[in-house]
């Protein structure tokens, strides 16, 4: 397995990447066809990165994992940045609901408009890649009323019927939730530890509210507010969510030029000794989120950034 | 800087070669709980593997003088690691001939994207799993990355079809 870091002397940057298996098999398929583009965020309107397969067609989303001071060893090389890349679809209709809230708030209001119409976009032209993709009209049901004129369909926002498809994505993610065993709260958490890994599984409204911060992070937030009453979750004590500037992002961050090459990740170093110290049951509450809401950010080991 | 493709992708589409996630070469990666600000050929099955011992509680290095321990991670059900580099200008060149240029440009539909001036991406290494490496103890259960590497399950079923009424 050596030589196969593309080193041949001279600097490379290597991307450390995690792709769905079956995109191996396509590639028998097809010669060209994946192409990263950037297209708007839905929740933040920002500009971000996805990869487009233009043979399914299908959309992937690439969050990055990377946490501070940490590198790669890649064969016989090193690649700063440690950071992990994966490709995971996407469902589009988040991506073209953006579009059609835009629309009805903006232009059309209340009107029916045909859909590559209402997906145009200066800032992000490669958005109309997602007319390519199949089975929208079905997709489209789900946030819509639509009309046909002339057997020619035409679309309208419709927050009750999004609401309720928002509720049904809530459900599935609670269930992955609990199949992945993911701790969503202070009290399911502690509660673990002290009666040695009995779940209390009655607490279903920290996996909703997780859900919910799951799901918001791919809608507006003023639709994640709207969620949030429509699942009748109790307000947050104060708004915890994190500002969509703090998206994961594609692998644009710096690389502090140290002189120091032994900069270890003095984080890790810290909690090792302080945790030495402490009795295992305030390691226990160490560990525990505060937040209540959790959002992807948490599985890409960037920091919760808490508004006030 | 050049891992900012992110920048070029303003400008230019970066493509990823299908072809080359096929059957690259098996790349051995660990993952470093330090900073190291380069990127380059580095001997490290000379300097860093030959050391690595099985310990009590799991792998243990050393790196720079500090006591490293380690796991082995593999990668999500379904998914493959790929290390991904930008194909140089040059190699580019030879690649196609015209001919099958063409040839490609009828086969697809003319938003086939590729352009004169885009980039190409494509993968020179695959993985199956790595070893994360932590700073005098085990990463272990609790490490930020291996609620990471859950990512793919749940992303499955936040963007998984809703069921019909």
């Amino acid at each position: 397995a050596r030589g196969a870091d593309g080193g041949d002397g001279a600097s490379v940057w290597q991307h450390v990447f995690l792709l769905p298996e079956y995109l191996k098999d396509d590639s028998k398929k097809m010669k060209s066809g994946l192409v990263f583009v950037k297209l708007a965020n839905p929740c933040s309107g920002e500009g971000t990165i996805y990869l487009f397969n233009m043979c399914l067609p299908q959309l992937f989303e690439i969050k990055v994992f990377k946490e501070k001071n940490h590198s790669w060893f890649i064969n016989e090389s090193v690649q700063s940045g440690g950071l992990l890349h994966f490709a995971t679809p996407v469902d589009p209709l988040f991506l073209l609901l953006h579009y059609l809230i835009k629309a009805d708030k903006e232009s059309f209001q209340g009107k029916f408009q045909p859909l590559d119409q209402v997906v145009m976009d200066d800032m992000f032209p490669d958005c109309i890649l997602l007319l390519k993709l199949p089975e929208l009209e079905k997709l489209l049901q789900h946030v819509t009323e639509e009309k046909e004129v002339d057997k020619k369909k035409y679309y309208k926002y419709s927050k009750e019927k999004t609401l309720k498809w928002l509720g049904k994505k809530v459900n599935q993610t609670m269930a992955a939730l609990k199949t992945n065993k993911v701790n969503v709260s202070a009290r399911v958490q502690s509660t673990a530890f002290f009666s040695g890994g009995q779940v209390s599984s009655d607490k279903d409204e920290d996996y909703v509210r997780y859900a919910h911060g799951l799901i918001s992070d791919y809608i507006p937030k003023q639709l994640s507010d709207d969620l949030s009453k429509y699942l009748k979750l109790p307000e947050p004590p104060a708004s915890v969510r994190n500002p969509p500037s703090k998206k994961a992002k594609l692998s644009d961050e710096p690389v502090m030029a140290k002189e120091d090459y032994t900069k270890f990740n003095s984080k890790d170093f810290k909690t090792v000794k302080k945790n030495s110290k402490m009795t295992a049951a305030q390691k226990a509450l160490a560990k525990v989120d505060k937040s209540g809401m959790k959002s992807i950010d948490s599985f890409f080991g960037t920091k919760h950034v808490k508004k006030k | 800087m050049e891992n900012s493709y992110e920048e070029t992708i303003d400008k230019r589409r970066v493509h990823l070669r299908p072809d080359t996630l096929r059957d690259p070469a098996p790349a051995s990666l660990h993952l470093l709980p330090c900073e190291v600000p380069v990127n380059r050929p580095t001997p490290v099955g000379r300097f860093f593997t030959p050391a690595i011992r099985m310990g009590r509680d799991g792998l243990e290095a050393s790196f720079r003088g500090r006591s490293l321990r380690g796991e082995e991670v593999v990668v999500p059900p379904g998914f493959v690691g790929y290390v991904v580099t930008e194909e140089k200008a040059e190699v580019l060149m030879g690649k196609q001939d015209d001919h099958e240029r063409q040839e490609q440009e009828l086969l697809e539909p003319p938003e086939a994207l590729e352009r004169d001036c885009d980039r190409f991406m494509g993968a020179t290494a695959s993985f199956s799993s790595f070893t994360v490496w932590g700073l005098e103890s085990i990463p272990g259960p609790d490490a930020k990355l291996r609620g990471a590497l859950s990512w793919p399950s749940l992303a499955a079923a936040i963007h998984a079809q809703v069921p019909e009424d």
